[in-house]
């Protein structure tokens, strides 16, 4: 096995990223097909096909489709490229080679779920892509590909690119719905869900770029196709994002179920030379990480990874080698989540500073023995208490670092330096 | 009806109750801070944790709708757990500056951690630091870093009183509540932010430093400011009262009350009341007991022609001292002139929308009903007539008990002069009052929190209150004083108490709550 590709066929041609060029290479061929489908078939042939939310959760997008309400109000369709998760780049690459590709995969999906007004929710900082999706977007209302009587269906869609302003909660979906209210970005509560009450407190969906793009796929081959890659239940390729110690970083599209050590070691070209892999987190920062060890169990599906306690999450492989110190990394991690916390929830808003503030002490080297133990405890009390999955997102890395490298983090407390490279922090650092 | 098992004990509720409100309706103890009844659910404190059977994780109960046959239960270790760390999360970036903190004694954290403190703390990093005295607007002071950020003043001035000032700025543990660009938070209900805070973040200026809250009783009784008449709660000791709060009233006020309204407590209290008759004869003015004042009147009264006899009834006192005064009058000085003075009549039906009336009187409807009963029709004019031509000689006035809202008083007063005998009736002190010529007999009342009785709101809503407590212990309520001034006598007050400076404190009862709390009270002699 090795990568396959179906997203990422024509990625290398630059006129791909063209009208032009996607045409040429039968693109916009599905879009009429589809449209002369009836909507309930593209939605069971999507269930069929056994697709997963590709953004971090994996939830059957099938089936999500499934929960909006059967009735006439008006609903949206949101595509959530706020790709905020450290180590995930795909999205990026994704809107930046091929912006027709999603574009039709958002009209398919929108006629499938009876939606005629859509969002690309970008984030902030991906100012290329932007500009990418902003000449598509022009090309295809140009050529009839969007806005009134679609290529004369009768169906109306309307898209648009929202720029968000670059927090990482935008990308959990009801606080891209906020945020795309023009509210702080905020998660909501739910019940109620999205798909029953969204954005503008109207039938939401809200699915990734690689989710919409592999769309158009599944209607142009069929789910039968679709699912010949992949396992039973993680069907289909996906896109991994590597990136950390290895030699060739970048983006990958594999099929679900490819062994992780081979996405390392084939595709990424190994370790450096003369490293040794220490660790991989496999799906992005949120997810716990795995020793060397687990990595030769892992493969790249959803219940494999699950099964050694972590996730697939967004497909983001961070490589770590033994010249990196955990303690340091996670450091830099806990920091981010004390960042990034959007301060709703108190065990989210006060245990990410309150983790970050332990690690630093540990880092500067005023830590104590009881400090490591007090970093679990947090953590635990952290997860599943709060309305979205930040908290649960700081803490998972936490609990499998500090469990997983504890003799580093023993160390760093004991000599006030890190175990690894053996400075302290102020010399790591400047 | 969905049927549910709290904690063992069946419930029924209405269709779509939060597991929350059940579990406040039917007296269950649940730790809460974001959510309140009278708001959205925010569902951000974490802490009223409950486990329903058949879900393994530990839900919010602000926001899980009961449905039939759910078991709930808050008193497992799990929960018990979970609402521990909550608690501390609460707490590590806290202050705990108690000793110095308004809200102590009834703060919410304090309560909590009562039953659910980890008694243990762990926290050994630097606090966070946020701003301190942050003047928010006229009323109320912020303190960051005493705010658990549960949102419930952000969602009041959101939902309740529709004016959006404050928000929540910053993310994560640099959050901090503030108001908009160019904003204060300055509207007529900006102190029930004070009450809903569960913590001393905000706090009343009027209030701030005044008290501890632990040496402040509490009633319930109606506000007389408007007349919505909003249940409230007068918090007061021996050196007086202190502020009031709004007490839910679902007919009423829901749970909040008018910034106005925070004001009824201010002249009840001595400093601004009458504390002694005062006489103003030939010979100039002379203090005397209340009760022997208004037997002195009844003198007068008993002297003077019927037809000359009028009495001026302003509509702040109860249905029930009414009744007693104008069937006193009707009945014994067999005079209908009892006239209504109205004080800002342009603006009587005006209404916010939310709580705030036009009409400044608590009891307007009760006492036309009054009047009604007894046939009274007699209006302004005609008393203006009857002072003018010199056919009305004797005026018992029932002056206003609020008399900030009669902008009228002075003018008004200065008409009923005009009477050769002038018995004025009221709580308060007045300048305009005390200006006066001719014989003026000046006889302190009680207010509305010294005595029982009914008001009758502006929808005809009748509400009885008992009385709260004694200021002015010689005061008359008008059916005191209207039997004593028909010539009965009545086993009343007629020496007065000395007033007493702050830290005295005579009474035996307060003596024996005193012995509690020793170092308290000899902290002055050490």
């Amino acid at each position: 096995m090795s990568e396959v590709k179906v997203l990422t066929e024509f990625y290398h041609l630059p006129e791909f990223q063209t009208l032009a060029g996607y045409k040429a290479k039968g693109g916009y061929e599905t879009l009429p097909k589809a449209l002369k489908m009836q909507p309930q078939a593209i939605i069971d042939e999507v269930k069929a096909s056994g697709l997963r939310g590709r953004g971090g959760a994996g939830f059957p997008t099938g089936m999500k489709w499934g929960f909006l309400p059967k009735n006439g109000e008006p609903r949206y369709l949101l595509c959530n490229a706020d790709e905020g998760e450290p180590g995930t780049f795909k999205d990026r690459m994704m809107m930046e080679r091929a912006p027709h590709q999603l574009i039709e995969g958002m009209i398919i999906s929108a006629f499938a779920v009876g939606s005629n007004k859509g969002y690309i929710y970008v984030r902030g900082e991906y100012v290329y892509p932007i500009e990418c999706l902003y000449k598509a977007l022009k090309e295809a209302y140009d050529a009839g590909l969007l806005g009134k009587n679609i290529l004369g269906s009768g169906f109306d869609f309307d898209l648009d690119v929202y720029r968000g302003a670059g927090a990482y909660i935008c990308g959990e979906e009801t606080g891209m719905i906020s945020s795309l209210e023009g509210l702080k970005g905020q998660p909501k509560l739910k019940p109620p869900f999205p798909a029953v009450q969204g954005y503008l407190r109207k039938p939401t969906i809200v699915n990734n770029v690689e989710t919409l793009a592999a769309v158009t796929y599944i209607v142009r081959d069929g789910a039968a196709t679709y699912r010949k890659h992949g396992t039973e239940k993680s069907a289909g390729t996906k896109l991994f994002s590597l990136s950390g110690n290895v030699m060739k970083p970048g983006n990958y599209e594999v099929p679900l179920g490819y062994p992780l050590m081979d996405l390392i070691m084939k595709e990424g070209g190994g370790m450096k030379p003369g490293r040794r892999l220490k660790a991989v987190i496999p799906g992005g920062s949120s997810a716990p990480v795995l020793t060397a060890e687990e990595v030769g169990k892992a493969n790249l599906d959803y219940e494999s990874l699950a099964g050694l306690g972590t996730m697939l999450g967004s497909g983001a492989v961070i490589v770590i080698d033994d010249s990196q110190c955990m303690v340091d990394m996670l450091g830099v991690l806990s920091h981010f989540y004390a960042h990034e916390s959007c301060g709703q929830c108190t065990p989210c808003r006060e245990g990410t500073g309150w983790l970050n503030k332990i690690l630093h002490s540990i880092l500067e080297g005023r830590g104590r023995l009881q400090d490591i133990d007090l970093l679990i405890k947090v953590a635990d009390n952290m997860k599943g208490k709060t309305i979205c999955a930040l908290s649960d997102a700081a803490a998972l890395p936490v609990l499998s670092f500090v469990t997983k490298f504890r003799d580093e983090f023993e160390f760093y407390v004991r000599e006030g330096r890190s175990k690894v490279k053996g400075t302290t922090y102020a010399e790591m650092h400047h | 009806m969905p049927k549910c098992t709290i904690n063992g004990k069946e419930v029924e509720v209405k269709e779509g109750t939060s597991i929350i409100k059940a579990m406040v309706d039917s007296g269950e103890r649940i730790a809460h801070y974001c959510w309140h009844d009278g708001l959205s659910v925010a569902g951000v404190c974490r802490l009223c944790m409950v486990e329903i059977e058949g879900n393994p994780r530990v839900q919010i109960a602000c926001n899980t709708t009961i449905t039939e046959g759910m078991k709930i239960n808050n008193t497992s270790d799990k929960v018990r757990d979970a609402v521990k760390w909550g608690l501390d999360f609460h707490l590590i970036n806290h202050p705990l500056d108690c000793p110095i903190c308004d809200q102590a004694g009834e703060c919410g954290l304090q309560d909590q951690y009562m039953e659910y403190g980890k008694y243990d703390p762990e926290m050994a990093e630097h606090k966070q630091k946020k701003h301190k005295v942050v003047d928010l607007g006229p009323t109320v002071v912020l303190d960051s870093e005493r705010c658990i950020l549960c949102s419930r003043c952000v969602r009041f001035t959101e939902e309740v009183s529709k004016t959006n000032e404050l928000g929540i700025f910053n993310r994560g543990d640099r959050s901090e509540i503030g108001t908009h660009d160019g904003l204060e938070l300055n509207n007529k209900y900006s102190l029930n932010t004070v009450d809903i805070c569960p913590v001393g973040a905000l706090t009343s200026k009027d209030f701030r430093f005044r008290q501890r809250v632990w040496y402040l009783k509490d009633a319930e009784t109606v506000c007389n400011g408007c007349s919505t008449g909003c249940n409230i709660k007068a918090y007061y000791n021996r050196e007086g009262f202190f502020r009031v709060k709004p007490s839910y009233n679902e007919k009423v006020n829901g749970h909040w009350m008018c910034d106005e309204g925070r004001d009824v407590y201010k002249f009840v209290n001595q400093e601004h009341r009458l504390l002694k008759a005062q006489v103003r004869g030939a010979a100039g003015w002379t203090e005397m007991a209340a009760g022997a004042a208004a037997k002195k009147a009844s003198e007068v009264l008993k002297a003077a022609a019927a037809d000359s006899i009028a009495l001026v009834l302003t509509a702040q006192y109860t249905v029930e001292e009414y009744d007693a005064i104008v069937s006193t009058f009707v009945n014994e000085f067999k005079t209908k002139k009892i006239f209504f003075w109205i004080n800002n009549k342009e603006s009587f039906d005006e209404f916010d929308g939310l709580l705030i009336r036009g009409d400044k009187n608590p009891n307007t409807k009760g006492l036309l009903k009054v009047l009604e009963k007894h046939g009274i029709t007699a209006t302004w004019n005609e008393l203006s007539a009857g002072l003018a031509s010199g056919s009305v000689k004797t005026v018992v006035v029932a002056g206003p008990e609020n008399q900030a809202v009669f902008k009228d008083f002075a003018e008004r007063a200065k008409e009923l002069s005009k009477a050769q005998n002038l018995i004025w009736l009221q709580a308060g002190k007045n300048e305009a009052l005390m200006s006066l010529t001719g014989n003026v007999w000046l006889i302190p009342t009680k207010t509305f929190v010294e005595k029982d009785g009914t008001f009758i709101n502006f929808a005809g809503l009748e509400q009885k209150f008992k009385k709260v407590t004694t200021v002015v212990s010689e005061a008359l309520t008008l059916t005191e004083a209207s039997l004593l001034m028909a010539g009965k006598n009545l086993a009343i007050p007629t020496a007065a108490q000395p007033f007493m400076p702050n830290n005295q404190r005579v009474d035996q009862v307060e003596l024996e709550a005193r012995k509690k709390n020793e170092f308290v009270f000899r902290r002055g002699s050490l």
